[in-house]
């Protein structure tokens, strides 16, 4: 059989050529960190980011003028870490002045100016670039390079999260670079996908489909990074990702799912860290009737309605059944990490016997004893729409639609791929969609997402109440800090009294990871920015580590 | 035969110009776009701002105009912009077809090494002990889902004996590190586990259908004769009952090859191979028009060569052919 003693022969030759790696690090500065991830960027560069993943990685390749503090504290400046700004003052309430850190350069060598933050917004504002940020720098009219390391950002009216909007939302972008380039073709152009950057790390290579090589700046401005090199791979199925951690090829993977976790306990190697998160899942309810958008919805236009249905979810329970101890039930439209947030928020209790009361009070009862609720011949049945994409929300729509069934209330679920999940729950052809939203620090974002001003917007299911837009106002234009927070509570206390939709859960996220990496603390808005500032133990380096 | 060419030739731009009009009209017909999948997480994006997008690429002018624009670009030879990459949907494809073409290779010799192995074992030894095993391998590796061997294979090799690596096309880490050589090599034990998983499935039919040409061919006259001059068992079956006996399998392996771009979607998701027929199914997700249209294209093109390269091969093996 000469085939398979050539074969043996080939693959032995393949192995040994394959292990023959020589280590080239050789000082005391090492260590390379692999973090797989879901899903792979399509750009780089910070204004044309939209997913986790871009945003993870450009956090490495770019620098904002401060960074946001461990609190997410998005009204006081001063818990905010100068980061391109050495300082800030408020000249008067519409003004604020920088002083940006003196002989900071880019990769490519040449200096960063206060011209380069000017440029900057003008790219975040441009409609050609369609920034995700850019509405959030709408009360921004302009940012002024006073001299070659002051720039003046000045604002349209005063409000609390001023510093916070100057700083947060734009990562400072090479002028000398892109100012040649048009607008329109930014997102195709090669460039997006390999800037010159100021932050801790550069792009080495970029393998499409497979992996993004980078390789730390020993002369970063803000100190030297703790790892020598970081290796993003990317592993779409998370069975896949969590494999390769557990065989040793990987470092880091920020979510793991809960059925994933088990493979990693009891590991010397590897541990978990729990992070809370800025998400949570919600079932939403449609305001108009989806068979005519013209009229109220017939079952959900009711708050009494709203409310019994939100007092007969035993949402605990389905915490526990779908994410066990990686979860926990959302006081209202606010997660955790929020500075606003407080567990003392009035909301609606789980209550069956109050939930049956109120559905009669509504005229909903068994009048045909068939098991079912019904009203003017009308049985209280309505369609709720799952994107596929998602098993923790399609598995607790099951238990829903459990729950609702003892109190006579059908629920069908209708799971769609996502494009058509979002079609069908933003143009309110479903009653009810079981959606999920990701906050940013500001609690403006229950303002984008449950306000009637965000009609048309990001508020599909078309939920108005003028008394809650007011608090919510109120409680953005407070700037008294524990003012502010009072307001946000209010608020939120009132939207919980008139529910838009059922707040299903809020997850923690279990990031799984090395034990040989030290200093490790993971932001909650933003898990890549950190990893910087990661070690790597001198005295647990593995292979890897020596190859930078 | 340059008669047979060029028909074939036309056959393949019309079913490639077939491929690209229906997959650009179930894709535009279909809910949703590829903008809308940025707002999954209900972020921060904004109805404006998707508007906006939509404008900036044209896709919100009359369906009828987008067509004729997407075969202006087409005859231009310019597949169109992907989505969901923000660069043109070639460059999609080009990083990822050699790596489709690398595993789709290796596993079709697999397969067919394999294959015709041991139908050739089993046909010579027809409803023996040994033919009755391997019908039982055969089978039983036939009916086993191909994710699942993958993962499989993977808990084994990978995880358990850490034999061979966990994924991916290459090693991320060492791969800048080694010498050319040692490149070959990384690539080599990387495509082990996927092109045997796609491989051995493939196999088992192969099997299947060889086995029952060899009982069809080995029954005949000539065979008897062959056997009659005293030639060798050896001689018997290589030299003349499996010659004649790869006719029907050469027909299966322009098939083979679809079958094989369909099963390399499983493979490419379990053992994370950076190939074309995952990005296929992610685009579709990610309503990713022409990056779709593109990779079914390519796909159709591919199919149309393994049928061109069979019948090419048929028409060689076979005298009679060539006398038609």
């Amino acid at each position: 059989m000469r085939l398979p003693r050539t074969l043996c022969w080939l693959l032995s030759c393949a192995w040994l050529l394959a292990c023959g790696t020589e280590r080239t690090c050789a000082s005391d500065w090492c260590g390379t960190i692999v973090v797989v991830s879901g899903a792979e960027p399509t750009t780089l560069l910070p204004p044309l980011t939209e997913f986790d993943v871009e945003i993870a990685i450009s956090d490495l390749l770019f620098v904002r003028l401060a960074d946001i503090g461990a609190d997410l504290n998005t009204v006081d400046p001063a818990t905010f870490t100068p980061a391109l700004a050495r300082s800030w003052r408020f000249d008067d309430s519409l003004t604020i002045r920088f002083a940006l850190e003196p002989n900071v350069r880019w990769h490519d060598g040449t200096p960063i100016t206060a011209e380069d933050v000017a440029f900057t917004y003008g790219i975040y504002r441009d409609t050609l670039v369609n920034a995700r940020a850019r509405q959030r720098l709408d009360r921004i009219t302009s940012v002024e390079a006073v001299d070659a390391n002051t720039v003046v950002f000045r604002f349209s009216s005063p409000y609390p999260e001023q510093f916070y909007d100057a700083v947060y939302h734009m990562r400072i972008l090479p002028r000398h670079q892109l100012a040649a380039i048009p607008r329109a073709g930014l997102s195709s152009d090669p460039v997006s996908r390999d800037p010159v950057g100021s932050g801790p790390f550069r792009v080495r290579t970029w393998v499409v489909g497979e992996s993004i090589d980078l390789s730390a700046d020993s002369t970063f401005f803000r100190g030297r990074p703790g790892p020598r090199r970081i290796v993003w791979r990317f592993v779409a199925d998370p069975a896949a990702a969590a494999t390769q951690l557990v065989a040793g090829e990987a470092d880091f993977l920020n979510a793991m799912r809960r059925d994933d976790l088990s493979s990693i306990e009891g590991s010397d190697d590897l541990r978990v860290e729990l992070v809370p998160s800025l998400a949570y899942a919600y079932i939403a309810f449609n305001f108009r009737d989806p068979e005519d958008r013209t009229r109220p919805h017939p079952i959900f236009a009711s708050r009494t309605v709203r409310q019994a249905l939100s007092m007969a979810v035993d949402r605990q329970a389905i915490v526990r059944a779908v994410r066990g101890e990686y979860g926990h039930v959302p006081e209202g439209p606010v997660t955790r990490p929020l500075w606003i947030w407080d567990a003392s928020v009035r909301a609606l209790p789980y209550d069956t016997t109050r939930a049956r009361r109120l559905l009669m009070q509504a005229g909903w009862r068994d009048r045909d004893d068939d098991g079912v609720l019904d009203r003017n011949g009308r049985v209280f049945q309505f369609e709720l729409i799952v994107p596929t994409t998602s098993n923790d929300r399609q598995r607790s729509a099951v238990i829903v639609q459990e729950q609702l069934r003892r109190l006579g209330i059908v629920v069908a679920i209708t799971p769609l791929d996502v494009p058509t999940w979002i079609e069908r729950a933003q143009n309110g052809t479903a009653d009810a969609y079981y959606g999920a939203r990701t906050q940013d620090p500001s609690p403006a974002s229950i303002e984008e997402a449950w306000s009637s001003a965000a009609i048309g917007g990001a508020n599909w299911g078309r939920y108005a109440n003028s008394e809650v837009d007011r608090l919510i106002r109120r409680a953005i234009e407070t700037f008294d800090v524990e003012t502010a927070r009072a307001s946000w509570h209010e608020a939120i206390a009132r939207i919980n009294d008139d529910p838009p939709a059922i707040w299903m859960y809020s997850p923690i996220t279990a990031a799984g990871l090395h034990r040989r990496l030290e200093n490790v603390s993971i932001r909650a808005d933003e898990w890549g920015s950190t990893i910087w500032s990661w070690n790597v133990s001198p005295a647990r380096y593995i292979d890897r580590d020596l190859l930078n | 035969m340059t008669r047979f060419v060029a028909l074939r030739f036309l056959q393949a731009v019309t079913i490639i110009f077939l491929v690209a009009t229906i997959t650009f009209v179930l894709l535009q017909v279909a809910p949703g776009d590829p903008f809308s999948v940025r707002m999954e997480q209900g972020g921060t994006v904004s109805t404006e701002l998707l508007e906006q997008h939509r404008r900036n690429f044209g896709l919100d002018r009359p369906l009828h105009e987008q067509y004729v624009r997407y075969l202006q670009r087409l005859a231009r030879g310019d597949l169109g912009i992907s989505f969901a990459e923000r660069r043109p949907a070639w460059h999609a494809i080009r990083d990822r077809l050699p790596n489709t073409l690398l595993l789709a290779v290796v596993a079709l010799l697999i397969d067919f090494t394999i294959g015709i192995g041991l139908g050739v074992t089993q046909g010579a030894h027809p409803n023996s002990r040994l033919d009755d095993t391997l019908s039982v391998v055969s089978l039983t590796l036939y009916s086993i889902p191909i994710f699942w061997l993958g993962i499989m294979l993977l808990l084994v090799f990978a995880v358990g004996l850490d034999w061979l690596p966990a994924g991916g096309a290459r090693d991320a880490v060492a791969y800048p590190h080694l010498s050319l050589l040692g490149k070959i090599g990384d690539r080599l034990i990387h495509l082990i586990l996927p092109a045997v998983t796609l491989g051995l499935v493939g196999a088992a039919a192969t099997a299947r259908y060889q086995r029952a040409a060899m009982l069809e061919v080995i029954r005949q006259d000539f065979v008897r004769a062959a056997r009659a001059r005293g030639l060798s068992q050896r001689a018997v079956l290589i030299r003349h009952a499996l010659r004649n006996a790869l006719l029907p399998v050469i027909t299966i392996f322009g098939l083979s090859l679809p079958i094989l771009l369909s099963g390399a979607v499983l493979v490419e998701t379990v053992f994370s191979w950076p190939g074309m027929g995952k990005l296929a199914v992610d685009s579709i997700f990610k309503r990713d028009y022409f990056v779709v249209s593109g990779t079914a294209m390519l796909s159709a093109a591919l199919v149309v060569t393994g049928n061109f390269v069979s019948d090419t091969l048929y028409f060689v093996v076979d005298p009679r052919t060539r006398r038609q």
